[in-house]
């Protein structure tokens, strides 16, 4: 290689380098910053540590914990909140680059749905409403707490709600959820939460057909149609039936 | 001898170039297809380790290192060194980001069809030297000695060191390029 092909060479790479230095963002960085970041856009150190990448210190520096969701990094309120609720404070962890990215080129990457609620601490995992509202309609109007019994923390759907596989809910069971599930615990239920069916009464037909075992109403019974029956564990069902 | 140019140098020639380009567009389809964009971004560190194990041949070539088949060793040159642009392509996808890394990429792409060229050059100055092959054989070289020497003759032929002339310097910028690119990502990126 001739002298002055070199000397071109290393000229034009050492204004390459000096470049690098004097304007990194357009040099190195992978993509503008969100638009809150913008004035760091040319210092890299404000927010990454060296051969360690961004680091969570640098963040909180600027964005208190207790005031992310409630007040801008300059101390104001919030206008327009991104979640109804504050959550931030209930993280088991500070590590902000598990869920954000900055730069457009790394936002490409990110992960959809970053949030997990495995993030946040027990107690607050375990309070739905303190984040969510419950939907309006008449099912879930009734219910309060105990999400996930049907839902999954995931994602809201599918449910595992299906009443029509334990009890089918005909036009003699269009009640209230707590008429059969007291206090809201869906986890348990009672047939005689209404006026037809008392245990006096439900004793009384169940001896007169030698049925014995008839605590556990829906091992038997999937609707209010009497003739259609199962075999429970110590019940007659309809296999006896139809020897009769 | 239209038609032996043709055939023997530009078709070569536009279907391994036009072959990197295919399968740089199909792999970035397939990853953004699947879901696995995260993988072409990974793929940039394999790539240039391909592309340094490419030059053990230069460093063979240059008797820095005194073991290995020549040819072989220029063969996996070739290859290597294809292969590795390839991930490095797939890693920068299409996507326009920062100045540094993608003037690395040009200038590779550059040391890529300077190479290709380089190995159409050296097809035509191995016919070139055939005539010494007889030549080695009656000062009594064995098979393999003769095949070796004609190949280091094709080699240090007039045209190929021109070549030599362009392609280095190309290679050394892509080099420094590659090399700023990468100490910045060594500075900025979390890899814990």
């Amino acid at each position: 290689m001739s002298r002055v092909v070199k000397y071109i060479l290393a000229i034009n790479l050492a204004i390459l380098a000096v470049l690098a230095f004097v304007y990194p963002h357009l040099m190195e960085g992978p993509g503008k910053l969100i638009p809150g970041h913008k004035s760091l856009e040319s210092n890299c150190f404000a927010c990454h540590a060296a051969f360690r990448g961004a680091s969570s210190e640098k963040c909180v520096a600027c964005h208190t914990p207790a005031d992310i969701g409630r007040l801008t990094s300059a101390g104001q309120a919030l206008t327009k909140p991104r979640t109804s609720t504050p959550f931030h404070q209930k993280l088991i962890s500070q590590d902000c680059v598990a869920c954000h990215s900055d730069h457009a080129g790394v936002k490409r990457y990110e992960l959809k749905g970053g949030f997990k609620h495995d993030l946040l601490v027990q107690e607050t995992r375990d309070q739905c409403q303190a984040c969510h509202k419950a939907p309006l309609d008449a099912l879930h109007k009734q219910i309060t707490g105990n999400c996930i019994q049907c839902h999954s923390q995931e994602k809201w759907t599918p449910a595992t709600f299906e009443h029509d596989k334990y009890f089918a809910l005909d036009r003699d069971h269009d009640t209230r959820c707590v008429t059969c599930h007291v206090r809201n615990d869906y986890r348990s239920y009672t047939c005689y939460g209404c006026h037809e069916h008392t245990p006096s009464n439900i004793r009384r037909k169940h001896i007169e057909e030698g049925i014995s075992q008839f605590d556990n109403c829906v091992e038997c019974h999937r609707s209010a149609n009497e003739d259609d029956t199962r075999n429970g564990k110590n019940g007659r069902g309809d296999q006896e039936k139809e020897r009769d | 001898m239209k038609t032996s140019l043709w055939r023997e140098h530009v078709l070569p020639f536009t279907l391994l170039l036009g072959l990197l380009a295919a399968a740089t567009l199909a792999s970035d389809y397939l990853l953004h297809r699947l879901n696995l964009v995260w993988v072409g971004r990974y793929l940039g560190i394999p790539g240039t380790l391909l592309i340094m194990g490419s030059l053990v041949y230069s460093l063979r070539k240059r008797k820095y290192i005194t073991s290995g088949n020549p040819q072989t060793l220029l063969k996996m040159h070739e290859f290597s060194a294809w292969l590795g642009s390839l991930m490095v392509l797939i890693h920068s996808g299409i996507h326009f980001n920062a100045i540094l890394p993608w003037l690395a990429t040009i200038a590779m792409g550059i040391n890529v069809v300077s190479g290709m060229f380089g190995k159409m050059l050296l097809n035509r100055s191995r016919r070139h030297v055939q005539g010494e092959r007889d030549h080695f054989a009656l000062r009594g070289m064995s098979k393999a000695e003769v095949e070796q020497a004609v190949f280091w003759d094709a080699v240090m032929l007039d045209a190929m060191t021109q070549w030599r002339k362009v392609h280095i310097p190309i290679f050394i910028v892509f080099s420094v390029l590659a090399l700023g690119h990468i100490i910045s990502i060594f500075l900025f990126w979390g890899w814990v």
